[in-house]
């Protein structure tokens, strides 16, 4: 099973904590974007592996529900 | 009564016009960004205009009920669903005791506001309910909602299934540009006629350092007449400093170069030229717009701003619900 973590806030991508292949637990912090100078963490909800990082760090004007990053299955 | 699940993003207790007649001693006015959005919802489910509501900021709270109500969410689209179930917005609803209201994060707009029926009943602080967390005032326990609180609702009889008419909505723009009206001063003529044709010419992007204190605009280099170099030492080293002053609610606030725009919790006095104001009738646009987002400004006079003002307000009435 593969899960797309969505941007939960507009805002700009302040820092991306994953990179492709790194392997993530539920509630591991993959990046963290700032609106009203607040920093909104966003999390697994699924042990597995980081396939594939959308967005990056000072990218700004990010819409909410945007494809962030996809985490694969834990086998390869 | 309404139990907090989730708060949201600093989600607060907001009344209109808020907190006035305390600036002198430093207590802004608070109350809702986008006023208009915020008195539609009351009168939606038969309150005052000005009644205690929520202000919800990007990502949306989730409350559960404690008895049955009316209910209606306007402004930002946060795609309100009641147990689940997804729910219009700009229209009154009928809540059951037990109910969970849950707002997801803001697709169109920044800002979504929710009206209960009796408006909210915590206590008044200087006259408002507004939230003004710098102070610790207002709202449940002077701060945002936090995760368990049971915030009061007063006795209403709202009625389910009114609506706001389509054509008296604020017009949230889908492609991230808006024009802003200001009006000039009180310190434009410390802005030489470059920077104000520069200022009134350029797209200045909204910082995602922005909230309910300042917006903050990021965009070209400001440059000044001699009023900013030729003055005495007690203004301060840069061109933008000047002797403590009052600062106008909605002044374009210049510090060093960069332009903070002070809005609804903003600081009443301090040290910076405010070469421009944004008047009240244009707070709504700032409340909607979301970081990244470019803001336009257009000059008005303070005639035009005040006509700007009564159209929102006519709009702001039972004549808007169908």
């Amino acid at each position: 099973m593969t899960e797309e973590v969505l941007t939960q806030v507009p805002g700009n991508v302040w820092k991306v904590l994953v990179k492709p292949g790194d392997k993530v637990k539920p509630d591991d912090v993959l990046f963290i974007l700032e609106v009203m100078k607040t920093e909104v963490p966003h999390v697994a909800t699924q042990a597995g592996t980081v396939a594939a990082v959308h967005i990056g760090e000072g990218q700004e004007g990010v819409d909410a529900g945007t494809v962030a990053v996809t985490i694969g299955d834990h086998s390869p | 009564m309404l139990e907090v699940v989730k708060p949201g993003l600093e989600t607060s207790i907001q009344d209109y016009p808020g907190r006035i007649g305390h600036w002198a001693q430093g207590f802004p006015p608070s109350g809702p960004m986008d006023a208009w959005s915020f008195r539609l919802a009351n009168l939606l489910v038969g309150n005052q205009p000005g009644a205690a509501g929520l202000e919800c900021q990007f990502v949306g709270p989730s409350l559960k009920f404690q008895r049955d109500t009316v209910i209606a969410v306007s402004g930002a689209d946060m795609k309100p669903t009641l147990d689940g179930q997804a729910i219009p917005i700009w229209e009154s609803v009928a809540v059951k005791r037990g109910q969970t209201l849950a707002l997801s994060f803001a697709t169109v707009g920044a800002r979504a506001y929710i009206a209960v029926a009796g408006g909210i009943d915590t206590e008044p602080s200087l006259g408002s309910r507004s939230t003004f967390h710098k102070a610790g005032v207002g709202g449940m326990d002077g701060h945002a909602l936090k995760p368990g609180q049971v915030v009061p609702v007063g006795n209403g009889s709202g009625k389910a299934g009114r609506r706001v008419k389509p054509d008296v909505r604020p017009p949230i723009p889908t492609d991230k540009r808006w024009t802003v009206e200001v009006v000039a001063g009180p310190n434009d003529d410390w802005v030489d006629e470059a920077g104000r044709q520069r200022f009134l010419s350029t797209d200045w992007k909204l910082s995602s350092k922005s909230d309910r204190t300042g917006f903050r605009l990021e965009g070209p280099q400001w440059t000044f007449t001699g009023k900013a170099y030729n003055k005495a030492p007690e203004h301060g080293s840069e061109p933008s400093n000047i002797i403590d002053q009052g600062y106008p609610v909605g002044a374009i606030n210049l510090a060093g170069q960069t332009p903070i725009i002070l809005v609804n919790d903003g600081p009443s006095m301090g040290g910076f030229i405010n070469p421009y104001t944004v008047p009240s009738a244009a707070f709504w646009k700032l409340g909607q717009s979301k970081p990244a987002e470019l803001l336009r400004f257009k000059i008005v006079t303070v005639e035009e701003a005040q006509d700007l003002r009564r159209s929102i307000d006519e709009l702001c009435s039972e004549r808007s619900i169908v």
